[in-house]
């Protein structure tokens, strides 16, 4: 029976070809994505080795729970494991005395903008630019030329940050410190042992760094070097009995370098592992669809075959055996598919690396293929292969022995009944559940102890999958509808091409699916881009109420630039938001790091028109506190009750006076500037955003070139009048979405694949029939239009279906995350209608191969065919 | 012209008026060694207005000498004109183009697109060649072969004689000069096949067309003007206006006429 198996797959191997290209996109995804994983892995580990070499670390111990990750922004400066208060930096001194220590170094860095040769900022993508303190004999950063910089004047930039500047070791130019412009030159380069993943590096004269970014003589960790010969924890052991002995209230602890390392790769290790699990999201759609294809192809080759199977079982076959020739089939479809999807994979991690590259992320190491990886692309592939042709194997092991002896294959399509109701059971369900994802989120009262997440997802999943079992039923009706024009203006090969595809709805339906789940999620993307975009256009657009809103790209508007801004005459209002990390408390609540936004009372009803929920903002003069809806939900916060904020600092219990839901103040709390200056000591506050009126009667164009003129000299900072901000805003969703789709159209494209492969299957199959209409007089060119409505008309069924499906679910996911900014729902007509209209474009190219094989079978040998 | 006892190797009679004619028509299939001469320079000439007929043992090249003269195939060399057309040198595009306009066909089975109904088949050759349907003609041949109250159905519900009346039905709405027929009634018992080929007979009569049939049934050849006789890609005799018997003691000496040959 192997022989017959193989003797087929050899016979009609181009039949299996798009079943194998579809194993080898969806492997190919998985494998990279699982390279891709390991590689990153590699390169940050050995980043945090190149960037934390001391020997062992003093810090204080983490005063918040080590669960992970902070919510708001990361903070460089906060690292991982939890937050931590700062250290004392003479704590350096104190270690550096400790017999069999060489060197105690401070670690202080802080954010800072370069101007490059060409005048503009050197920024690299989403990188941050930092600043760190150098040493002389800097054990971490080796000294490639120049001079460790001395004073304020004088900087050194890591060799990538030298070469993407266009500087030279002597240029000068400008750069933004501590919230100064400053003329400075560059006297040195440095180089890190590993690449730098992408960030800008500066080094600064070390009391310089530590004014700057260590004012209140705090810093977050010192890095111990020991004497050679000295282990790390002997090291830690001499640091333990002797400086933190000395400190015993200081809150202090001494760990290991190793340790310190490991624990900075597991963190990172997990931020790697959820953009591994987001791609393997996408990975598996691409399986799922293509699986759509490895079943057509199957169940249209178990069809023309019916006889033979027929014939093996009249001489005997079991149907176990018939079974096992099909699925043998689909082993070696599977098999072959990941194999060279394995070996895809490790192309498309080299052709991301390189694309990295050329961004001046520099990933390290080989594309490693572990054996794990290695099985687990081959079982997957070859699974999904076996699963997806069970069924129509199924079909053939179920012949009955006597269709060998009937002369022509009758086409028993079995009825559709179950499969309506199937489809109608899961819709129903889909629906309920998603039903009551929408009331449970929605609802004043919430949660009869329900979350919405787990009901939305299984709504979703049911819908999609209903909708997939339903779709052979309403083909017929579907494409009678859609068909219609085709039928009416081009007689009689619409027609024909509409009886083509409403033989078999089934095969439509399955080829049609592949593509319905990838329009459905584009779709549903497309609309909560647009959801997404409009409510947060239209919050901004109504919170913004200053003329000019002045923002930074680094997120940091410098001290002096607000100061200059205030001081303007012609400028009436100039309200500073400001953040600070800070430890927030409450009722139900241990210390958590988040954010916390000051903002100047008066803003209010002023520059800022912000709607609250319950409450009142003018609370905040009075020393409260205003939660966002989201935090207020989360910990069951409500007007009236009492947090706790702490930093390093002080420490400020305040009553919450109201809860909104705003654009602007999207940090869990926001507090009055002086609460802030309070909790902030020293240390100057973070001003993220600063809302100028002018006064009144002054111009605007002439108020904004008075701005530009104050903040041109910090390059990255920009004034911005409403629209601007909102165009801004939507340029950033829809930056986020080209991801989304760059990642759903390999789906879509395999789905396009499907179509080619039913088509090009159906050509094959209708072998006869075409032969037949062409000895009738049809022509070649003919021929090609009826199979190009026939593919359009599949494609459109499918975008239509699926748009309509992910327009619902898009919009109940809207419905559930109103309260997390989605306040509006927007239909984008026009982007849903060129999706359609794209879709049949699609269908014509997805043509375009079936068509030419079609019209270049020989009349007279197409009519002979078997 | 008298019938024939046995068949009489005719040169060629130049009809007055023929509607297909053949000149030294040859198709080789293959080269060198294995090449097969499925038809080895074939005079014919096929009377406008007859029920023409060709018998011959299998594998003597009539199906080759029906799709060479239907420009369903391109002969080796020799030359094929149909109502005045030479075809042999055609273009595929012309080809299709005379296949859609001047040309019925019938095939021994699988006439039929299945998606269409009946009456779509029938017209089917109209529609692709934009032309309006006739629908005079058309009510007459659908009436001729009493298809009426079949036209809305697809080819699965209709049994196989119907088939074959609705292929030929399609062959010759569209009034074409020339139908061929290859085995129309192979599949069918002879209840069945004697409808299929009382209708031929009767648009020859009647309509005035001019139909070619292939068959190897002496029944079937009856109906015909006129039976030719095909043996090793040659014609080897013909019998005119034959009885079922003439054909059959035609064949029988035919038979032993290649037993000699081969003794
Ligand atoms: N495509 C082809 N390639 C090679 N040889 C062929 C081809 N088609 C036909 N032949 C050969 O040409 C010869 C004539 O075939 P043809 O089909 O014309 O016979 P026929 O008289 O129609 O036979 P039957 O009564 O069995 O249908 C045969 O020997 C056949 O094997
Ligand atoms: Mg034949």
């Amino acid at each position: 029976m192997l022989r017959v198996s193989l003797r087929e797959i050899r016979a009609h191997g181009v039949r299996f070809a798009l079943s194998v290209l579809a194993v080898i996109l969806g492997v190919a995804f998985v494998a990279g994505t699982f390279i891709l994983r390991a590689m990153l892995s590699d390169t940050f580990d050995s980043i945090v080795e190149s960037s934390l070499q001391g020997d062992a670390y003093l810090r204080s111990v983490a005063t918040t729970s080590d669960d992970g990750l902070p919510d708001g922004p990361p903070d460089p400066g906060a690292g991982f494991g939890g937050a931590r208060d700062g250290i004392d930096i003479t704590l350096a001194d104190e270690v550096a005395a400790v017999d069999g220590v060489a060197r105690a170094l401070p670690d202080v860095q802080g954010p800072i903008v370069i101007v490059g040769a060409d005048g503009t900022a050197v920024v690299n993508g989403q990188a941050p630019s930092l600043a760190l303190a150098l040493h002389t004999d800097d054990p971490a950063v080796d000294l490639v030329a120049g001079e460790v910089p001395v004073g304020p004047n004088e900087i050194g930039l890591e060799s990538g940050a030298l070469d993407s500047s266009g500087l030279a070791l002597g240029d000068t130019t400008t750069v933004v410190l501590g919230g100064e412009v400053r003329e400075v030159t560059v006297v040195a380069e440095g180089a890190y042992a590993s690449p730098t993943s992408g960030a800008t590096l500066a080094f600064l004269d070390a009391d310089v760094a530590a004014e700057l970014f260590a004012p209140d003589g705090l810093v977050n960790s010192i890095a111990v070097y020991g004497e050679d010969a000295v282990s790390q924890s002997d090291l830690v052991d001499a640091i333990t009995e002797t400086v933190l002995a000395d400190h015993p209230d200081a809150n202090l602890e001494a760990r290991t370098g190793d340790d310190v390392r490991a624990e900075a790769s597991e963190a990172i290790n997990e931020i790697i592992g959820f953009i591994g699990t987001f791609l393997l999201v996408f990975a598996s759609i691409a399986l799922f669809v293509g699986a759509f294809i490895i079943t057509n192809t199957f169940a249209m080759s178990v069809r023309q075959r019916q006889r033979e199977y027929a014939l093996l079982r009249a001489l005997g076959a079991s149907p176990a055996q018939v079974f096992a020739v099909v699925l043998t089939q689909a082993f070696a479809v599977g098999l072959v598919g990941s194999a060279i999807g394995l070996l895809s994979g490790v192309a498309l991690v080299d052709l991301i690396r390189w694309i990295l590259s050329r961004f001046g992320m520099n990933l390290t190491g080989e594309a490693p293929v572990t054996a794990f990886t290695a099985v687990l692309c081959l079982g997957i592939g070859t699974a999904v292969s076996l699963v997806a042709a069970a069924v129509p194997a199924r079909r053939a092991a179920l012949t009955a022995p006597v269709e060998a002896m009937r002369d022509d294959v009758t086409v028993t399509e079995k009825s559709l009944r179950w499969r309506a109701l199937v489809g109608a059971l899961l819709l129903l369900i889909g629906v309920a559940a998603t039903y009551v994802s929408v009331a449970v989120s929605t609802d004043e009262d919430p949660y009869w102890g329900l979350e919405p997440g787990p009901w939305l997802g299984i709504g979703a999943g049911a819908v999609l999958v209903g909708m997939l079992a339903l779709s052979p039923v309403i083909a017929r009706a579907t494409l009678g509808v859609l068909a219609a024009p085709f039928v009416a203006a081009i007689k009689p090969l619409g027609r024909l091409a509409r009886g083509n595809v409403m033989r078999n709805p089934r095969r439509t339906a399955s080829t049609a699916g592949a593509l319905m789940i990838g329009m459905a999620l584009v779709a549903a993307c497309t609309v909560l881009a647009a959801s997404a975009r409009e409510s947060t256009t239209a919050i901004v657009e109504t919170e913004y109420r200053a003329d000019f809103v002045v923002l930074s790209a680094t997120n940091a508007v410098p001290a002096e630039a607000v100061t200059a801004i205030a001081d303007l005459d012609d400028v009436a209002r100039a309200d500073a938001l400001s953040t600070a990390p800070v430890e927030l408390s409450g009722p139900g609540l241990d210390p958590t790091a988040t954010t916390v936004i000051g903002a100047p009372p008066t803003a209010f009803g002023t520059t800022l028109e912000i709607e609250t929920l319950e409450g009142d903002l003018a609370t905040l003069a009075d020393g409260e506190a205003a939660l966002h809806t989201s935090a207020a939900l989360e910990y069951g916060w409500q007007i009236g009750d009492e947090i706790t904020l702490r930093t390093d600092v002080t420490e400020l219990t305040l009553t919450v006076g109201a809860i909104t839901n705003s654009q602007a103040l999207n940090a869990d709390v926001t507090i009055g500037e002086d609460q802030l200056a309070e909790l902030l000591g020293p240390a100057p506050a973070n001003v993220v955003m600063v809302g100028v009126d002018g006064v009144d009667g002054v111009p605007l164009t002439e108020l904004g070139d008075q701005l530009d003129a104050i903040i041109e000299p910090y390059v990255v900072v920009t004034a911005l009048t409403a629209d601007e901000l909102v165009n801004q805003i939507a340029d950033r969703v829809n930056q986020a979405l080209v991801i989304i789709y760059a990642l759903l159209a390999l789906s879509v494209v395999i789905a396009v694949l499907g179509i080619v492969n039913t088509l090009a299957l159906s050509v094959i199959e209708r072998t006869r029939e075409i032969g037949l209409i062409r000895a009738v007089g049809l022509g070649r060119l003919q021929l090609s239009v009826t199979i190009v409505i026939e593919s359009v008309l599949t494609a459109i069924f499918g975008t239509v279906v699926g748009v309509v499906v992910g327009v619902a679910l898009a919009a109940a996911v809207r419905s559930v995350f109103a309260d997390q900014g989605l306040s509006v729902l927007a239909i984008p007509w026009d982007q849903l209608v060129a999706i359609v209209a794209l879709s049949a474009v699609v269908g014509v190219l997805a043509a375009v191969w079936p068509a030419i094989r079609a019209s270049r079978l020989p009349v007279l040998e197409a009519i002979a065919q078997e | 012209m008298g019938r024939h006892a046995a068949p009489v190797s005719t040169s060629p009679e130049p009809a007055d008026d023929p509607i297909a004619s053949a000149r030294a028509l040859t198709k080789v299939y293959g080269a060198g060694a294995t090449a097969v001469h499925a038809l080895r320079g074939v005079d014919v000439d096929l009377g406008r207005g007859r029920l023409t007929a060709i018998m011959g043992p299998s594998g003597s090249g009539k199906s080759t000498l029906m799709h060479c003269m239907a420009g369903l195939d391109t002969p080796t060399s020799g030359t094929v004109e149909v109502d005045g057309q030479v075809i042999s040198s055609m273009s595929q595009r012309q080809l299709t183009n005379l296949r859609r306009t001047r040309i019925g066909f019938v095939f021994q089975a699988y006439n039929l697109v299945p998606t269409l109904t009946a009456a779509e088949n029938i017209t089917l050759p109209l529609d692709i060649a934009r032309t309006p349907v006739d629908r005079e003609r058309f009510d007459t041949v659908i009436s001729t072969l009493g298809l009426g109250d079949r036209l809305t159905h697809r080819p699965a519900e209709l049994s196989g004689g119907q088939q074959q009346r609705v292929a030929c039905a399609r062959a010759l709405v569209a009034k074409p000069s020339i139908v061929f027929a290859d085995e129309p009634t192979g599949n069918l018992d002879s209840k069945a096949a004697g409808e299929v080929l009382g209708f031929l007979r009767r648009s020859v009569d009647d309509l005035g067309q001019s139909v070619v049939m292939v068959t190897h049934d002496p029944r079937s050849a009856s109906y015909a003007h006129r039976v030719i006789f095909l043996a090793d890609g040659a014609i080897v005799g013909e019998l005119h206006d034959p009885a079922e018997a003439d054909i059959l003691e035609a064949l029988a000496a035919l038979g032993e006429a290649r037993e000699q040959d081969a003794s």
